[in-house]
């Protein structure tokens, strides 16, 4: 297998260990402009900025429902296999999952508009990867144990649950504010898929049964399909040719689809901030690069059935192959190229912020301390607390996820932030992030599930973000 | 402020490397794994009606041999690694049969066989389980080299009596089950 084909099955592979999109830390974190790709409706108070290109917003995220490494392979004497079968085999359940994702900005850029200030402008590109992979449980108990003394036990196929896709995307957003109150904001995203993958509305089992005439009857019902693009032209390419091919579909080379962000953000009262925002609300239409395979049927086999007299009929027939075309008859599996559409994972946000303690210096070209008034609501103070809520859509239905922050600013220079999160992978999840202005320069890093640091092998979670900008307010 | 800037983020990376650690983890476990599933698939079923036995003259009723590559398949003649083949004969004709079950290799060797003289009705439904692979089993050799399964009736009655049970007649079940290791 050559090197390219190697590198991008694991990725593949590594996609399915990374984890979902919550950016709690990076979420209504208004001194960085990344915060503004969760919320386009976010109170923005830059003349401009712009990325570093490749490092203004690097994220990457990984995580399991179920097991962990340290779990697998502590060094406890444990027999290994006894270790599988006790926490993965029979602990972990069919909404058990291993799932990520990560992002890349390759530019990103805004600007404030000139004849109208209130509108603020954003644009940019990042390449982005996600997958999911339910744990198929059924399965698995039928790879360890097999079909023998499992009488009339269903394993059910609809286990298998997984999607996954790389995708560049271009987007175009534009962030206005209406009042001292409100702020809204709506992005337009063109998605240009370089890899896709997905296995999600499979049905049926397989049952061993008593038989009719023999002993056991072996059932298979099946509704499978995976679908796939972007996958055969690299597996089946000269390796040489791969970089180019990626390039090309990133550029509007892919299967192409279309998405929207929308946010706002409602000053309640002078103090009091809730914020609201829907992120890739799209579909990518696939249609280059397609192979599908599907499995579907029903078959009943008690083996080869020799019947007299009808076998006489014909009695040079050979049983074996025709019980094998029967099946095969019975269950085809086949592949296609046919078009067809994936939906992106839609992420929701919300939060409601307290802020409270003193109001920051404004960096805003005027000295704003001396116009603050009640009606003047959109200024920063040194503490913010408050909620937030997540939530994506999955294959097995939304997940969520709670998380409670405070932040803290010292001047314009530093921002702390601090979360504390629920959902299915940890109750203990603490994560830590910070925000430097040094003049125009801007770098943030954040950091999540710090509590599993202290052994990083046993983490369910664990996350991190980076980036760098430059932000100018107008001269002073 | 380069140099703040500089003193926080040093300072937040080495306490980032204070408090993680990770615990001796031996990724050369994942060579122990063993998966070893036991399957289990029904093989033949033979019937024939009295009334066909009857049509019959002489002692061989019928000798047949099934093409059967299941256990001659790469994947499982490479993995098996013991097990058994259970056979179940009910026989409610008026006739005593000798029923022989045969394991043929490609070049028509019997490489294994298994006699069954059933007397006739009324009789107990005869069980049998021949196990191989393991200790004391028969050899892994005979399954994964057959390729067919020949099976022979001999009548060893009359033709022309017929039996008072209803619907008379020679049933064969036979089902394996094997363990193989996939990993």
């Amino acid at each position: 297998m050559s090197k390219g084909k190697l590198l991008l099955l694991c990725f593949l592979f590594g996609c399915h260990f990374l984890h979902a999109q919550n950016k709690e830390l990076l979420y209504d974190f208004t001194e960085i402009p990344q915060s503004l790709m969760l919320n386009p409706g976010m109170e923005v108070n830059y003349l401009w900025y712009a990325g570093i290109p490749t490092l203004s917003g690097i994220s990457t995220q990984f995580g399991t429902s179920g097991v962990t490494v340290h779990d697998l392979f502590a060094d406890d004497g444990v027999d290994f296999t006894t270790k599988v079968l006790d926490k993965v085999i029979y602990s972990m359940n069919p909404n058990d999952e291993l799932s990520g994702g990560f992002q890349m900005e390759i530019f990103n850029g805004g600007f404030r508009g000139t004849n109208n200030p209130d509108n603020f402008y954003s644009f940019g590109m990042y390449l982005e990867g996600d997958a999911i992979a339910y744990w198929f449980k059924d399965l698995a108990i039928l790879g360890f144990e097999g079909n023998a003394d499992q009488l009339n036990r269903r394993f059910d196929l609809s286990h298998i649950k997984t999607r996954g896709e790389l995708v560049n995307v271009f987007h175009f957003g534009i962030n206005k504010r209406v009042d001292n109150k409100l702020t809204i904001g709506a992005r337009a995203k063109i998605y240009s898929s370089l890899v896709n993958f997905n296995s999600t509305a499979n049905t049926g089992y397989f049952v061993t049964t008593e038989g009719q005439n023999n002993f056991l009857a072996n059932t298979l019902d099946a509704d499978l399909a995976v679908r796939t693009s972007g996958i055969q032209e690299l597996l089946d390419g000269d390796a040489d040719e791969t970089p180019g091919i990626i390039a090309k579909r990133m550029l509007f080379g892919g299967n192409l689809g279309l998405g929207l962000d929308a946010g706002l953000t409602y000053n309640l009262n002078k103090k009091t901030v809730v914020t609201v925002s829907v992120l890739d609300l799209g579909f990518i239409y696939h249609t280059k690069d397609i192979k599908s395979y599907e499995l579907n049927g029903n078959a009943t086999v008690e083996g080869i059935e020799f019947i007299l007299p009808e076998v006489l009929i014909n009695p040079s027939t050979d049983f074996w192959q025709d019980l094998v075309d029967e099946i095969e008859e019975l269950v085809p599996f086949e592949d296609n190229d046919k078009n067809y559409i994936s939906f992106r994972p839609t992420k929701l946000y919300g939060s409601i912020r307290h802020n409270f303690g003193e109001r920051i210096p404004s960096r805003l070209d005027c000295d704003c301390m001396d116009i603050i008034t009640d009606q003047n609501l959109a200024f920063q103070y040194v503490n913010s607390a408050g909620i937030q809520l997540y939530a994506i859509n999955r294959p097995r239905g939304p997940q969520v996820a709670l998380t409670a922050f405070y932040q803290r600013r010292f001047g314009n220079f530093l921002a702390l932030k601090t979360t504390y999160t629920i959902d299915k992978y940890s109750f203990s999840n603490v994560g830590f992030g910070f925000n430097i202005q040094a003049g125009a320069m801007n770098f943030y890093a954040m950091a999540d599930n710090l509590l599993a640091y202290k052994n990083i092998a046993d983490t369910h979670y664990a996350s991190f973000q980076l980036g760098l900008n430059i932000i100018s307010w107008g001269k002073k | 402020m380069k140099r703040k800037f500089k003193y926080i983020f040093t300072g937040l990376v080495l306490l980032g490397m204070l408090i993680s650690c990770i615990e001796d983890q031996d990724f050369n476990q994942f060579d122990d794994l063993s998966i070893t599933p036991t399957i289990e698939s029904s093989i033949i079923y033979v019937e024939s009606p009295e009334r066909i036995i009857n049509l019959v003259p002489g002692l061989d009723i019928f000798s047949a041999s099934f093409n059967f590559d299941a256990f001659n398949e790469a994947y499982f003649a490479e993995r098996v690694l013991e097990g058994s083949i259970t056979y179940e004969l009910e026989n409610t004709t008026s006739k005593e049969l000798d029923i022989l079950f045969e394991f043929v290799d490609e070049e028509g060797n019997s490489l294994d066989s298994e006699q069954f003289i059933v007397t006739p009705e009324p009789t107990a439904i005869l069980q049998r389980e021949v196990f191989y692979g393991g200790a004391t089993g028969r050899s892994l050799d005979i399954i994964i080299n057959t390729s067919t399964i020949r099976v022979s009736v001999a009548n060893l009655g009359d033709n022309t009596s017929i039996s008072s049970l209803p619907d008379p007649k020679i049933t064969l079940k036979s089902s394996a089950k094997f363990r193989i290791r996939i990993k």
